[in-house]
């Protein structure tokens, strides 16, 4: 690390970005839930604070890694969200639209930040329009809940929380105060503030956790506890039980009752210490993607020398040894290192309700720009999917989304023409499917797609199904709009949604449609893809890749670089399939791809040298011509007729064909040991 | 009764039950897989999935033939593996009774190597009944 002395901050910047982004998008789903629940007439207390935290939390951050305009924007926020929060106001429809703005430039020095971009200062319009907002702002009228019990605890509580509670208490449900007293015997038990905090959130929402002193007893051995105000609709019993909480633990607030001494006072009044505190996250580790895809490399390195090791048993064994109990454990070997690299993909999967998060601002901007009322039904349950597929099939989920708004579903006034409810509906359904595949479908309930029209356009016969009509609308340039919209343009993109989901995921598309009734896209994709940048060459007219990490250089070399030796075991005619050639004054041998394959219609080309190294040493492979150079999606051969040494899977460049991806290196032992093989016999 | 799919190799006629049966492709040409067993003509694309292909001509010990316009490749189901058998054509699906399958005589499984596993009786009509998993090398499915 000491060469690069900046090393620090930048791991840091890193880590900034990362965090900043997870605290942008939470605050914005919670702007977003507030917003929600203010056009129901209802205050959202716990959207405000939990914004609050998060562009608190960010201003903090950003002050460490000094970017001043990050500081700015986050500050003025920061007043406008703790004033909503201290007085329990609604936030205005103006506030939120220049606190969801305030996001969106965070958002973007964040990424010039990534970037190493230059951070432009934040546009003045938004921080005179922030302070303008606290100028105007109104003192809201402050009252009790008047259901409440007289709990003292309860006036330590912010106007915020009571107006939580009162929410709560109007929905039906009780207020409960549970406490809980830490002390040895408990902790072994697994139980502390963070577990119970768990357990009991599990069946209650936790709307405040106060911090208690009581003088020392049996039952609080360090005489400090917390008091945890809840929102439930289950009994104390249940309650407590989630925690083993003994007896008066937990007390109903809902009706009057005496304090009792036990309950004690607070012991910082009205402070948020216990619930500052706790991570937002617990138990979660935030990694970068580069991190994993490096223990992934590690892992390989530990897989060729588990197949070095594996033929030196084979080895043994051909020299007589015994090597039963070699190979049990070779095997036992095998199944270890499998079940390690199931373990490193499954740490890079994320849970599919996290992808779909940044979906409701997009419908929100969608909704401002068309004018159109739509509700967005979101079901992914634990479905969870690799980080790589995740990234990658979110923009044709945005597609989908933005067709769906723009094209599908109609004008609030004709919708309520045509006896359909005003709001339209956007239903967005993830299901894991048993064979390592996710199922991702798209639905709306608009008008479904004009068979005749698209036919009309694209100037073809009418589709009989409606997989012909995907494949007509999938047409790269289609239009089915007359106007162009800013949105989604002129409703083209379905070439990219199908390009997506087939080509770079391997996966596949379908429709169905109804006139009048809706529209369903479905996705179905593998849960995890194994990406690689790699080289395409040609040799004797077939289409091959190489991962670009396994290839150590690329040398052209012409006929009169190459030095061949004697063969005598080759056919006559035959293309001599080794040689060497000169490499900064070391001698590298060469073989000749299309040899080794016994590839048909060999041709002497001037050819282009692969050069990989094994073990040390180097070995170059002769191809007819270099392609390029790109990102492929591999996937495994698995089945036995076409598992061979050198190739490690299959990849689609975009032909449809599939196009095989060597393992070079591997292919390179693989001819060693041939050649040894042909030396011993 | 169950249905069938049936196809020919050779003017031989060849049938396998639907159900075990994904789905037919015409064929336009597989990528060879250099090192695999000669009656492997390669690997295909199937709605997103790689598949390999056994060139049932090569597999029988049949002459090789280049494809044609008839040409399709039958992909079959096996467990977890799907694999494509490239036929000369295939166009029919025909419902087979139980009592009009036999058991093949001996000396048709002896010539056959085992990849017969039964003969299916249409009227005048012979079905070769393949022993799909035999075809595509099954035995050999335990890992390299």
């Amino acid at each position: 690390m000491s060469e690069r002395p900046g090393s620090e901050l930048s791991e840091f910047t890193g880590a900034f970005v990362a965090e900043a982004d997870e605290l942008l998008a939470n605050a914005t789903t919670q702007l977003l839930a507030a917003e929600e629940a203010g056009r129901k007439d209802q205050p959202h207390p716990r959207g405000v604070r939990e914004a609050f935290r998060a562009v608190h939390t960010i201003k903090g951050l950003a002050g460490m890694v000094g970017v001043e305009p990050i500081v700015a924007v986050a500050h003025r926020m920061e007043a406008t969200l703790r004033r909503a929060d201290r007085t329990a106001t609604r936030l205005s429809q103006e506030a939120l639209d220049l606190l969801l703005e305030g996001l969106r430039t965070i958002q973007r020095a964040v990424r010039a930040l990534a970037e190493g971009r230059p951070i432009a200062q934040p546009p003045p319009a938004l921080l005179e329009g922030l302070e303008a907002l606290d100028d105007g702002a109104q003192v809201p009228a402050e009252g009790s809940p008047s259901t409440l019990a007289a709990d003292p605890l309860l006036e330590k509580l912010g106007p915020a929380d009571r107006e939580q509670l009162r929410q709560g208490l109007a929905e039906g449900r009780r207020a409960v105060r549970a406490d809980f007293f830490p002390s040895p015997e408990r902790a072994a038990a697994g139980l502390n503030i963070t577990s119970v905090r768990e357990r009991v959130g599990a069946h209650a929402e936790i709307v405040k956790v106060l911090p208690l002193a009581v003088p020392v007893s049996p039952d609080a051995p360090a005489g400090l506890g917390f008091a945890l105000i809840l929102l439930t609709g289950e009994d104390d019993a249940a309650l407590g039980a989630t925690y083993q909480a003994p007896a008066g633990a937990v007390r109903s607030l809902s009706e009057p009752r005496p304090v009792t001494p036990a309950g004690g006072a607070p012991l910082w009044p009205g402070s948020d210490v216990a619930e500052d505190a706790e991570p937002l996250h617990r138990g979660v580790v935030r990694v970068e993607v580069g991190r994993l895809d490096e223990t992934m490399e590690r892992l390989s390195t530990v897989i060729v020398t588990r197949y070095r090791l594996a033929k030196a048993a084979a080895d043994l064994a051909a020299r007589g040894a015994d090597t039963r109990e070699l190979q049990l454990i070779l095997r036992e070997n095998a199944r270890q290192l499998r079940d390690l690299r199931s373990a490193i993909l499954r740490v890079r999967m994320i849970r599919v309700t996290e992808l779909l998060e940044r979906v409701p601002l997009i419908l929100r901007n969608l909704r401002r720009t068309t004018g159109k009322k739509v509700r967005l039904e979101t079901d992914a349950g634990a479905a969870e999917l690799d980080k790589t597929v995740a990234e990658r099939i979110f923009p044709a989920v945005i597609h989908l989304v933005r067709n769906a708004v723009d094209h599908a579903i109609e004008a609030p006034a004709e919708r309520l023409r045509l006896g359909k409810p005003e709001e339209g509906l956007l239903r967005i359904r993830c299901v894991e499917r048993s064979n390592a595949e996710l199922e991702l479908s798209v639905t709306d309930d608009g008008r479904g797609i004009d068979r005749e029209q698209v036919a009309r356009r694209a100037g073809v016969a009418v589709p009989r199904t409606d997989a012909e009509l995907l494949q007509l609308i999938c047409r790269p340039g289609l239009s089915t709009r007359e106007e162009a919209t800013t949105t989604s343009g002129r409703g083209m993109g379905m070439d990219i949604v199908r390009k997506i989901a087939m080509e770079q995921l391997g996966g596949e598309l379908s429709l169905r449609t109804e006139p009048g009734r809706g529209t369903t896209f479905t996705m179905r994709v593998p849960l995890t893809i194994s990406i690689v940048d790699a080289f395409s060459f040609e040799c004797a007219h077939q289409r091959f890749v190489a991962p670009v990490a396994t290839i150590e250089e690329i040398v052209e070399v012409s006929q009169q670089q190459i030095v061949r030796g004697p063969n005598p075991a080759a056919a006559v005619a035959a293309p001599a399939r080794v040689g060497i050639m000169e490499r900064r004054g070391q001698p590298v041998p060469l073989v000749r791809l299309d040899a080794i394959f016994t590839l048909p219609d060999a041709a002497e080309h001037a050819p282009k040298v692969l050069v990989v190294r094994r073990g040390g040493a180097p070995l170059g492979f002769m191809v007819d011509r270099m392609l390029g150079q790109q990102e492929v999606v591999v996937r495994p051969l698995d089945d036995a007729l076409v598992r061979v040494p050198g190739v490690g899977g299959s990849t689609d460049l975009g032909d449809g064909q599939p196009t095989l991806v060597l393992d070079l290196p591997a292919l390179a032992d693989y001819f060693t040991q041939v050649q040894e093989g042909v030396a011993r016999a | 009764m169950s249905l069938h799919v049936v196809f020919k190799v050779a003017g031989a006629e060849y049938a396998m039950p639907a159900s075990e049966v994904l789905q037919m492709e015409s064929f336009e040409g597989a990528t060879p897989v250099p090192g695999a067993p000669p009656h492997v003509a390669g690997i295909v694309q199937v709605r997103g999935k790689v598949v390999p292909v056994v060139d049932l001509r090569r597999r029988f010990g049949l002459a090789p033939q280049a494809p044609t316009l008839d040409s399709r490749v039958v992909i079959g189901l096996h467990g977890d593996r799907a694999v494509g058998l490239l036929v000369d054509s295939a166009r029919e699906v025909v419902g087979v009774a139980d009592d009009q399958v036999l058991p093949p005589p001996p000396i048709v499984v002896a010539e056959a190597g085992g990849l017969v596993r039964a003969v299916a009786q249409l009227g005048k009509r012979l079905l070769m009944l393949i022993d799909f998993p035999k075809v595509i090398g099954d035995e050999v499915h335990h890992g390299a």
